[in-house]
Protein backbone atom coordinates (compact mmCIF):
# COMPACT_ATOMS: atom_id res chain seq x y z
CA UNK A 1 0.00 0.00 0.00
CA UNK A 2 1.46 3.39 -0.88
CA UNK A 3 -0.34 5.68 1.01
CA UNK A 4 0.45 8.75 -1.21
CA UNK A 5 1.78 8.94 -4.67
CA UNK A 6 4.85 6.72 -6.22
CA UNK A 7 7.96 7.77 -7.39
CA UNK A 8 12.17 7.26 -6.97
CA UNK A 9 13.12 10.28 -7.33
CA UNK A 10 15.18 12.10 -3.72
CA UNK A 11 14.63 15.51 -3.62
CA UNK A 12 15.84 17.01 -0.20
CA UNK A 13 15.76 20.25 1.48
CA UNK A 14 19.50 19.77 1.20
CA UNK A 15 19.27 20.06 -2.77
CA UNK A 16 15.63 21.84 -3.81
CA UNK A 17 15.97 25.46 -4.39
CA UNK A 18 15.68 27.25 -1.02
CA UNK A 19 12.70 29.70 -1.18
CA UNK A 20 13.35 31.64 1.66
CA UNK A 21 17.29 33.17 1.44
CA UNK A 22 20.19 32.51 3.33
CA UNK A 23 19.49 33.73 6.76
CA UNK A 24 15.84 31.26 7.39
CA UNK A 25 18.53 28.72 5.96
CA UNK A 26 21.06 29.27 7.65
CA UNK A 27 19.37 29.32 10.87
CA UNK A 28 17.44 26.44 10.30
CA UNK A 29 20.69 24.39 9.73
CA UNK A 30 22.64 25.92 12.67
CA UNK A 31 20.15 27.15 15.27
CA UNK A 32 21.61 29.31 17.72
CA UNK A 33 20.32 28.77 21.33
CA UNK A 34 18.82 25.81 20.67
CA UNK A 35 17.74 23.28 23.60
CA UNK A 36 17.09 24.10 27.68
CA UNK A 37 18.36 25.66 30.38
CA UNK A 38 18.26 23.67 34.24
CA UNK A 39 16.83 26.69 36.20
CA UNK A 40 15.04 29.09 34.14
CA UNK A 41 13.92 31.93 35.39
CA UNK A 42 11.08 31.59 32.13
CA UNK A 43 9.44 28.84 30.61
CA UNK A 44 7.25 28.42 28.10
CA UNK A 45 5.51 26.35 25.55
CA UNK A 46 2.72 26.62 23.09
CA UNK A 47 1.80 25.28 19.85
CA UNK A 48 0.10 26.11 16.43
CA UNK A 49 -2.70 24.17 17.08
CA UNK A 50 -3.07 24.08 12.87
CA UNK A 51 0.51 22.49 11.84
CA UNK A 52 1.19 21.19 15.04
CA UNK A 53 4.95 23.71 15.08
CA UNK A 54 5.15 23.27 19.33
CA UNK A 55 7.89 25.62 20.93
CA UNK A 56 9.46 25.74 24.06
CA UNK A 57 11.18 28.87 25.23
CA UNK A 58 13.62 28.93 28.39
CA UNK A 59 15.03 32.07 29.40
CA UNK A 60 17.45 32.86 32.59
CA UNK A 61 17.63 36.60 34.28
CA UNK A 62 20.58 38.40 35.64
CA UNK A 63 19.64 39.86 39.05
CA UNK A 64 19.34 43.77 37.44
CA UNK A 65 16.72 41.56 35.15
CA UNK A 66 18.16 41.71 32.14
CA UNK A 67 18.18 38.56 29.57
CA UNK A 68 21.65 36.48 30.39
CA UNK A 69 20.50 33.57 28.38
CA UNK A 70 17.58 32.24 26.25
CA UNK A 71 17.37 29.05 24.90
CA UNK A 72 14.35 27.15 22.50
CA UNK A 73 13.25 23.82 22.05
CA UNK A 74 11.01 22.03 19.52
CA UNK A 75 10.25 20.35 16.66
CA UNK A 76 9.75 23.20 14.18
CA UNK A 77 9.36 24.10 10.29
CA UNK A 78 12.03 25.95 8.72
CA UNK A 79 10.92 29.51 9.28
CA UNK A 80 9.54 29.00 13.20
CA UNK A 81 13.26 26.78 14.18
CA UNK A 82 14.89 30.16 12.39
CA UNK A 83 12.55 32.24 14.03
CA UNK A 84 13.15 31.05 17.61
CA UNK A 85 17.28 31.44 16.58
CA UNK A 86 16.91 35.09 15.68
CA UNK A 87 14.50 35.80 18.69
CA UNK A 88 17.14 33.93 20.97
CA UNK A 89 20.12 36.31 19.85
CA UNK A 90 17.93 39.60 20.06
CA UNK A 91 17.02 39.55 23.75
CA UNK A 92 19.96 38.05 24.74
CA UNK A 93 21.59 40.76 26.78
CA UNK A 94 18.50 42.89 26.54
CA UNK A 95 16.17 44.14 29.94
CA UNK A 96 13.55 41.46 30.18
CA UNK A 97 10.82 44.41 29.68
CA UNK A 98 11.58 45.26 26.27
CA UNK A 99 10.57 41.58 25.37
CA UNK A 100 6.84 43.07 24.67
CA UNK A 101 8.24 46.03 22.95
CA UNK A 102 9.11 43.03 20.49
CA UNK A 103 6.34 42.80 17.07
CA UNK A 104 5.75 40.80 13.90
CA UNK A 105 7.74 43.19 11.79
CA UNK A 106 10.68 42.77 14.37
CA UNK A 107 10.83 39.35 13.27
CA UNK A 108 9.99 38.98 10.25
CA UNK A 109 13.14 41.95 9.46
CA UNK A 110 15.28 39.68 11.06
CA UNK A 111 14.38 36.85 8.94
CA UNK A 112 15.21 38.61 5.50
CA UNK A 113 12.69 37.20 3.70
CA UNK A 114 9.23 37.89 2.12
CA UNK A 115 6.70 35.77 4.31
CA UNK A 116 3.05 35.40 2.83
CA UNK A 117 0.41 35.82 5.28
CA UNK A 118 -0.03 31.82 5.57
CA UNK A 119 3.27 31.22 6.95
CA UNK A 120 3.37 34.60 9.70
CA UNK A 121 2.23 32.18 12.20
CA UNK A 122 5.29 30.25 11.87
CA UNK A 123 7.77 33.51 12.12
CA UNK A 124 5.87 34.74 15.27
CA UNK A 125 5.29 31.73 17.09
CA UNK A 126 8.50 31.80 19.10
CA UNK A 127 7.90 35.61 20.47
CA UNK A 128 4.25 35.34 21.25
CA UNK A 129 5.49 32.04 23.35
CA UNK A 130 8.17 34.19 24.26
CA UNK A 131 6.26 37.28 25.74
CA UNK A 132 3.43 35.17 26.70
CA UNK A 133 6.31 33.74 29.34
CA UNK A 134 7.32 36.94 30.43
CA UNK A 135 3.64 37.89 31.20
CA UNK A 136 3.29 34.75 33.51
CA UNK A 137 7.02 35.23 35.01
CA UNK A 138 5.50 39.09 35.64
CA UNK A 139 2.46 37.79 37.01
CA UNK A 140 3.79 35.06 39.45
CA UNK A 141 6.13 37.69 40.61
CA UNK A 142 3.85 39.94 41.49
CA UNK A 143 1.34 37.46 42.99
CA UNK B 1 -1.38 -16.61 28.29
CA UNK B 2 -2.33 -13.45 26.86
CA UNK B 3 -4.99 -10.15 26.70
CA UNK B 4 -7.23 -12.58 25.10
CA UNK B 5 -8.14 -14.51 28.22
CA UNK B 6 -8.31 -11.39 30.36
CA UNK B 7 -11.18 -10.17 27.88
CA UNK B 8 -12.74 -14.03 27.89
CA UNK B 9 -12.58 -14.14 32.19
CA UNK B 10 -14.59 -10.38 31.28
CA UNK B 11 -17.15 -11.77 29.66
CA UNK B 12 -17.69 -15.00 31.96
CA UNK B 13 -17.91 -12.23 34.92
CA UNK B 14 -20.57 -10.47 33.07
CA UNK B 15 -22.34 -13.73 32.18
CA UNK B 16 -22.46 -14.57 35.71
CA UNK B 17 -22.65 -18.13 35.39
CA UNK B 18 -20.45 -20.87 37.33
CA UNK B 19 -18.09 -22.32 34.72
CA UNK B 20 -14.90 -24.16 33.88
CA UNK B 21 -11.75 -23.39 31.92
CA UNK B 22 -10.17 -25.55 29.54
CA UNK B 23 -6.42 -24.97 28.87
CA UNK B 24 -4.37 -26.04 25.66
CA UNK B 25 -1.75 -27.18 27.63
CA UNK B 26 0.60 -29.99 25.48
CA UNK B 27 0.64 -30.23 21.55
CA UNK B 28 1.77 -32.61 19.52
CA UNK B 29 1.98 -32.56 15.34
CA UNK B 30 0.20 -29.97 13.47
CA UNK B 31 -2.33 -28.11 16.01
CA UNK B 32 -4.18 -24.32 14.75
CA UNK B 33 -3.44 -23.11 18.07
CA UNK B 34 -0.51 -23.02 20.63
CA UNK B 35 0.06 -23.60 24.56
CA UNK B 36 -2.10 -21.32 26.77
CA UNK B 37 -5.10 -20.95 24.31
CA UNK B 38 -8.35 -20.91 26.83
CA UNK B 39 -12.17 -21.85 26.67
CA UNK B 40 -14.74 -21.18 29.32
CA UNK B 41 -17.67 -22.90 29.54
CA UNK B 42 -20.56 -22.01 31.89
CA UNK B 43 -22.95 -23.76 33.50
CA UNK B 44 -25.88 -22.10 32.16
CA UNK B 45 -24.45 -23.02 28.31
CA UNK B 46 -22.65 -20.16 27.70
CA UNK B 47 -19.54 -20.90 25.54
CA UNK B 48 -16.29 -18.45 25.62
CA UNK B 49 -13.13 -18.97 23.38
CA UNK B 50 -11.79 -22.16 22.00
CA UNK B 51 -8.82 -24.48 22.23
CA UNK B 52 -8.86 -25.64 18.53
CA UNK B 53 -10.37 -23.66 15.49
CA UNK B 54 -13.59 -25.76 15.94
CA UNK B 55 -14.68 -29.23 15.12
CA UNK B 56 -15.38 -32.22 17.44
CA UNK B 57 -12.10 -31.70 20.31
CA UNK B 58 -14.09 -28.15 21.04
CA UNK B 59 -17.41 -30.30 21.20
CA UNK B 60 -15.27 -32.93 23.23
CA UNK B 61 -13.93 -30.37 25.74
CA UNK B 62 -17.94 -28.51 26.28
CA UNK B 63 -18.61 -32.20 26.79
CA UNK B 64 -16.23 -32.52 29.16
CA UNK B 65 -16.79 -29.29 31.28
CA UNK B 66 -20.32 -30.03 32.30
CA UNK B 67 -18.96 -33.06 34.37
CA UNK B 68 -15.87 -31.51 35.54
CA UNK B 69 -18.20 -28.63 37.11
CA UNK B 70 -20.60 -31.60 38.55
CA UNK B 71 -17.52 -33.49 39.77
CA UNK B 72 -15.95 -29.65 40.80
CA UNK B 73 -12.49 -31.22 40.30
CA UNK B 74 -10.11 -31.21 37.26
CA UNK B 75 -9.57 -33.36 34.43
CA UNK B 76 -6.42 -33.83 31.65
CA UNK B 77 -8.09 -35.01 28.46
CA UNK B 78 -5.73 -36.39 25.57
CA UNK B 79 -7.37 -35.54 22.35
CA UNK B 80 -6.65 -36.02 19.03
CA UNK B 81 -7.17 -33.46 16.72
CA UNK B 82 -9.06 -34.29 13.66
CA UNK B 83 -8.37 -37.57 13.65
CA UNK B 84 -11.55 -38.92 11.72
CA UNK B 85 -11.64 -35.84 9.41
CA UNK B 86 -8.38 -36.28 8.61
CA UNK B 87 -8.80 -39.98 7.53
CA UNK B 88 -11.75 -38.82 5.64
CA UNK B 89 -10.23 -36.08 3.66
CA UNK B 90 -7.14 -38.51 2.71
CA UNK B 91 -4.50 -37.02 5.18
CA UNK B 92 -2.53 -39.99 7.92
CA UNK B 93 -3.30 -38.08 10.83
CA UNK B 94 -4.01 -34.40 12.47
CA UNK B 95 -1.82 -33.15 15.41
CA UNK B 96 -2.68 -34.13 19.30
CA UNK B 97 -3.15 -31.93 22.62
CA UNK B 98 -3.98 -32.44 25.77
CA UNK B 99 -6.53 -29.88 27.42
CA UNK B 100 -6.57 -29.39 31.26
CA UNK B 101 -10.25 -28.65 32.21
CA UNK B 102 -10.93 -27.49 35.93
CA UNK B 103 -13.16 -25.93 37.74
CA UNK B 104 -12.76 -21.97 37.54
CA UNK B 105 -12.56 -20.95 41.38
CA UNK B 106 -12.72 -17.97 43.08
CA UNK B 107 -8.97 -18.18 44.22
CA UNK B 108 -7.77 -19.18 41.02
CA UNK B 109 -10.15 -16.26 39.08
CA UNK B 110 -8.01 -13.92 42.25
CA UNK B 111 -4.38 -15.06 40.72
CA UNK B 112 -5.32 -14.54 37.27
CA UNK B 113 -6.34 -10.47 38.07
CA UNK B 114 -3.25 -10.35 39.79
CA UNK B 115 -1.35 -11.41 36.59
CA UNK B 116 -3.20 -8.91 34.53
CA UNK B 117 -2.45 -6.33 37.04
CA UNK B 118 0.81 -7.26 36.77
CA UNK B 119 0.75 -7.27 32.86
CA UNK B 120 -0.67 -4.14 32.69
CA UNK B 121 1.83 -2.73 35.07
CA UNK B 122 4.33 -4.02 32.45
CA UNK B 123 5.68 -6.77 34.15
CA UNK B 124 6.24 -10.37 32.96
CA UNK B 125 4.37 -13.05 35.10
CA UNK B 126 4.35 -17.22 35.13
CA UNK B 127 1.17 -19.03 36.19
CA UNK B 128 1.98 -22.49 36.89
CA UNK B 129 -0.98 -25.53 36.89
CA UNK B 130 -0.72 -29.14 38.00
CA UNK B 131 -1.75 -30.85 35.39
CA UNK B 132 -1.03 -34.50 36.62
CA UNK B 133 0.78 -36.45 39.78
CA UNK B 134 0.16 -34.68 43.16
CA UNK B 135 -1.74 -32.11 43.52
CA UNK B 136 -3.34 -31.86 40.39
CA UNK B 137 -5.18 -28.15 39.90
CA UNK B 138 -2.70 -26.31 42.20
CA UNK B 139 -2.16 -22.90 40.79
CA UNK B 140 0.83 -20.65 41.50
CA UNK B 141 1.88 -17.30 40.09
CA UNK B 142 5.35 -16.39 39.91
CA UNK B 143 7.19 -12.92 38.97
CA UNK B 144 10.20 -12.02 37.55
CA UNK B 145 11.93 -11.67 40.82
CA UNK B 146 10.78 -15.01 42.00
CA UNK B 147 7.87 -14.65 44.14
CA UNK B 148 5.06 -16.70 44.19
CA UNK B 149 1.56 -16.79 45.25
CA UNK B 150 -0.75 -19.54 45.24
CA UNK B 151 -0.67 -22.65 47.29
CA UNK B 152 1.08 -25.85 46.63
CA UNK B 153 3.59 -27.71 48.83
CA UNK B 154 7.03 -25.66 49.26
CA UNK B 155 8.73 -28.23 47.59
CA UNK B 156 7.55 -27.62 43.88
CA UNK B 157 6.76 -24.02 45.25
CA UNK B 158 10.66 -23.18 45.45
CA UNK B 159 11.78 -24.72 41.77
CA UNK B 160 9.10 -22.93 40.12
CA UNK B 161 10.54 -19.63 42.26
CA UNK B 162 13.77 -20.49 40.44
CA UNK B 163 12.93 -22.07 37.09
CA UNK B 164 10.05 -19.59 35.85
CA UNK B 165 12.56 -16.31 36.29
CA UNK B 166 14.76 -17.98 34.35
CA UNK B 167 11.69 -18.53 31.82
CA UNK B 168 10.73 -15.00 31.88
CA UNK B 169 14.71 -13.62 31.15
CA UNK B 170 14.92 -15.95 28.10
CA UNK B 171 12.52 -16.83 25.29
CA UNK B 172 10.76 -19.09 26.93
CA UNK B 173 7.64 -19.86 25.85
CA UNK B 174 4.50 -21.28 27.84
CA UNK B 175 4.92 -25.41 28.17
CA UNK B 176 4.54 -28.22 30.23
CA UNK B 177 7.63 -29.36 32.58
CA UNK B 178 7.74 -32.72 34.88
CA UNK B 179 9.31 -31.40 38.87
CA UNK B 180 9.52 -34.63 40.23
CA UNK B 181 6.16 -36.22 40.69
CA UNK B 182 3.96 -33.31 39.00
CA UNK B 183 3.53 -32.47 35.50
CA UNK B 184 3.31 -28.47 35.56
CA UNK B 185 1.85 -26.44 32.85
CA UNK B 186 3.73 -22.68 33.04
CA UNK B 187 1.94 -20.03 31.14
CA UNK B 188 4.07 -17.24 30.42
CA UNK B 189 2.38 -13.77 29.96
CA UNK B 190 4.91 -11.39 28.54
CA UNK B 191 4.33 -7.90 29.15
CA UNK B 192 2.29 -6.34 26.80
CA UNK B 193 4.18 -4.64 24.11
CA UNK B 194 3.63 -0.63 23.33
CA UNK B 195 2.85 0.63 20.57
CA UNK B 196 4.17 4.31 19.86
CA UNK B 197 2.27 6.66 17.35
CA UNK B 198 3.35 9.86 16.64
CA UNK B 199 0.43 12.22 14.95
CA UNK B 200 -2.30 12.24 16.21
CA UNK B 201 -4.61 12.05 12.53
CA UNK B 202 -7.48 10.75 10.81
CA UNK B 203 -5.29 7.48 11.03
CA UNK B 204 -3.90 6.74 14.36
CA UNK B 205 -7.87 6.71 15.44
CA UNK B 206 -8.42 3.14 14.02
CA UNK B 207 -4.57 2.26 14.63
CA UNK B 208 -5.17 2.31 18.45
CA UNK B 209 -8.42 1.14 18.39
CA UNK B 210 -7.23 -1.92 16.30
CA UNK B 211 -3.54 -1.96 18.43
CA UNK B 212 -6.00 -2.28 21.54
CA UNK B 213 -7.92 -4.83 20.86
CA UNK B 214 -4.71 -6.96 19.72
CA UNK B 215 -3.71 -6.26 23.30
CA UNK B 216 -1.35 -3.59 22.72
CA UNK B 217 -0.98 -1.18 25.36
CA UNK B 218 -1.01 2.56 23.25
CA UNK B 219 0.81 6.11 23.13
CA UNK B 220 -0.71 8.33 21.21
CA UNK B 221 1.86 11.37 20.74
CA UNK B 222 0.93 15.29 19.09
CA UNK B 223 1.75 18.49 19.80
CA UNK B 224 -1.43 19.76 19.86
CA UNK B 225 -4.31 19.08 22.13
CA UNK B 226 -6.92 19.17 19.98
CA UNK B 227 -5.87 16.46 17.97
CA UNK B 228 -4.20 13.92 20.60
CA UNK B 229 -7.50 14.03 23.14
CA UNK B 230 -9.43 11.86 25.12
CA UNK B 231 -12.56 12.35 22.56
CA UNK B 232 -10.65 11.09 19.45
CA UNK B 233 -8.60 8.07 21.28
CA UNK B 234 -10.99 6.61 24.23
CA UNK B 235 -9.04 3.23 23.90
CA UNK B 236 -5.12 4.80 24.56
CA UNK B 237 -3.40 3.94 27.16
CA UNK B 238 -1.38 7.23 26.94
CA UNK B 239 -1.86 10.54 25.45
CA UNK B 240 0.76 12.75 25.24
CA UNK B 241 0.55 16.25 24.59
CA UNK B 242 4.25 18.20 24.31
CA UNK B 243 7.00 18.37 21.88
CA UNK B 244 7.18 14.95 19.60
CA UNK B 245 10.77 14.57 19.70
CA UNK B 246 11.08 15.30 23.53
CA UNK B 247 8.12 13.11 24.20
CA UNK B 248 9.90 10.20 22.24
CA UNK B 249 13.36 11.00 24.21
CA UNK B 250 11.27 10.26 27.41
CA UNK B 251 9.45 7.32 26.49
CA UNK B 252 13.17 5.43 25.73
CA UNK B 253 11.41 3.58 22.83
CA UNK B 254 13.11 -0.06 23.31
CA UNK B 255 12.26 -3.87 21.82
CA UNK B 256 8.87 -3.97 23.36
CA UNK B 257 7.66 -0.53 21.64
CA UNK B 258 6.88 -0.69 18.05
CA UNK B 259 7.11 2.71 16.83
CA UNK B 260 4.38 4.42 14.02
CA UNK B 261 5.30 7.94 12.71
CA UNK B 262 1.80 9.49 11.42
CA UNK B 263 2.70 13.38 11.23
CA UNK B 264 3.30 13.50 7.95
CA UNK B 265 5.54 16.39 8.96
CA UNK B 266 9.15 16.32 8.33
CA UNK B 267 9.40 18.47 11.14
CA UNK B 268 8.40 15.85 13.46
CA UNK B 269 9.56 13.44 11.25
CA UNK B 270 12.98 13.58 11.51
CA UNK B 271 13.83 14.60 15.29
CA UNK B 272 11.79 11.61 16.22
CA UNK B 273 13.00 9.15 13.68
CA UNK B 274 16.57 9.87 14.76
CA UNK B 275 15.63 9.21 18.59
CA UNK B 276 13.75 6.29 17.53
CA UNK B 277 16.54 4.48 15.23
CA UNK B 278 19.00 5.61 18.40
CA UNK B 279 16.93 2.89 20.32
CA UNK B 280 15.95 -0.57 19.81
CA UNK B 281 12.45 -0.29 18.60
CA UNK B 282 11.33 -3.98 16.59
CA UNK B 283 9.08 -1.74 14.10
CA UNK B 284 9.55 1.25 12.80
CA UNK B 285 6.99 2.81 9.87
CA UNK B 286 7.00 6.04 8.51
CA UNK B 287 3.73 7.42 6.73
CA UNK B 288 4.57 8.84 3.24
CA UNK B 289 5.57 7.42 -0.63
CA UNK B 290 8.32 6.24 -1.49
CA UNK B 291 9.75 9.55 -2.68
CA UNK B 292 8.44 11.14 0.42
CA UNK B 293 10.65 8.61 2.60
CA UNK B 294 13.26 8.55 0.41
CA UNK B 295 14.10 12.34 1.00
CA UNK B 296 13.55 11.77 5.11
CA UNK B 297 15.65 9.46 4.94
CA UNK B 298 18.76 11.07 2.78
CA UNK B 299 18.73 13.90 5.49
CA UNK B 300 18.56 11.40 7.92
CA UNK B 301 21.75 10.12 5.84
CA UNK B 302 23.26 13.33 5.64
CA UNK B 303 22.94 14.06 9.33
CA UNK B 304 25.43 10.94 9.91
CA UNK B 305 22.85 8.13 10.69
CA UNK B 306 24.40 5.34 9.68
CA UNK B 307 22.73 3.03 6.93
CA UNK B 308 22.06 0.27 9.11
CA UNK B 309 20.06 2.32 10.87
CA UNK B 310 17.95 3.85 7.78
CA UNK B 311 17.21 -0.12 6.70
CA UNK B 312 14.86 -0.23 9.67
CA UNK B 313 12.43 2.44 8.31
CA UNK B 314 9.43 0.55 6.81
CA UNK B 315 8.13 3.52 4.14
CA UNK B 316 5.87 3.72 2.79
CA UNK B 317 4.47 1.93 5.72
CA UNK B 318 2.15 -0.68 6.05
CA UNK B 319 1.56 -4.47 4.05
CA UNK B 320 0.04 -4.29 0.49
CA UNK B 321 -3.69 -4.47 1.06
CA UNK B 322 -4.58 -2.20 -1.51
CA UNK B 323 -6.97 0.14 0.73
CA UNK B 324 -7.78 3.66 0.84
CA UNK B 325 -9.56 5.12 3.68
CA UNK B 326 -8.34 5.69 7.39
CA UNK B 327 -9.13 2.20 8.65
CA UNK B 328 -7.96 0.47 6.08
CA UNK B 329 -4.60 2.27 6.11
CA UNK B 330 -4.48 1.45 9.99
CA UNK B 331 -5.21 -2.15 9.39
CA UNK B 332 -2.38 -2.70 7.01
CA UNK B 333 0.08 -0.72 9.37
CA UNK B 334 -1.08 -3.10 12.64
CA UNK B 335 -0.77 -6.25 10.11
CA UNK B 336 2.23 -5.29 9.14
CA UNK B 337 3.70 -5.22 13.18
CA UNK B 338 2.01 -7.66 14.02
CA UNK B 339 3.65 -10.15 11.47
CA UNK B 340 7.21 -8.27 12.47
CA UNK B 341 6.59 -9.04 15.93
CA UNK B 342 5.76 -12.55 14.97
CA UNK B 343 8.76 -12.55 12.83
CA UNK B 344 7.00 -12.80 9.78
CA UNK B 345 6.84 -11.23 6.45
CA UNK B 346 3.37 -11.24 6.24
CA UNK B 347 2.14 -12.84 3.02
CA UNK B 348 -0.62 -14.48 2.28
CA UNK B 349 -0.49 -17.73 3.82
CA UNK B 350 -1.82 -19.40 0.56
CA UNK B 351 0.64 -17.66 -1.46
CA UNK B 352 -2.04 -16.93 -3.85
CA UNK B 353 -2.09 -14.04 -6.04
CA UNK B 354 -5.08 -11.50 -7.22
Amino acid sequence: MGHGPAGSSVTTFANEMNPYGETIQEHFRHPRNYGSLDEPDIRHEDVNPFCGDRVRIEVSLAPDETVREARFEGDLCMIAKAAGSLLTEMITGLPVERIGEFGERDVIEALHAEIGPARRKCATLPLEVLQAGVNAWRQGRSA
Amino acid sequence: MSHETFELMDRLRRDGSRAAMATLVRTAGTTPRKEGTKMFVGDGGSIFGSVTIGGCVDARVIEHSGEVLKASSPRLLSLQLGDEEAWEIGLSCGGAVDVLVEPLTEPTVQLYAIARSEWQAGRSVGLATVIAGDEVGAHLLIDADGKVRGSARAELAETLAREVPRMLGSSATSRTMTYGSSDVYIEILRAPATLVVFGAGAVAIPLVAFATALGFQTVVVDGRPRFASRDRFPDAGEIRVGIPSAVAEELKLGRTTPVVLLAHDYKIDLPVLKRALAGDAPYIGLLGSRRRGAAILQMLREDGVPEAQLDRVRVPVGLDLGGETAAEIALSIVAEIVAVMHGRNGAALGGKRP
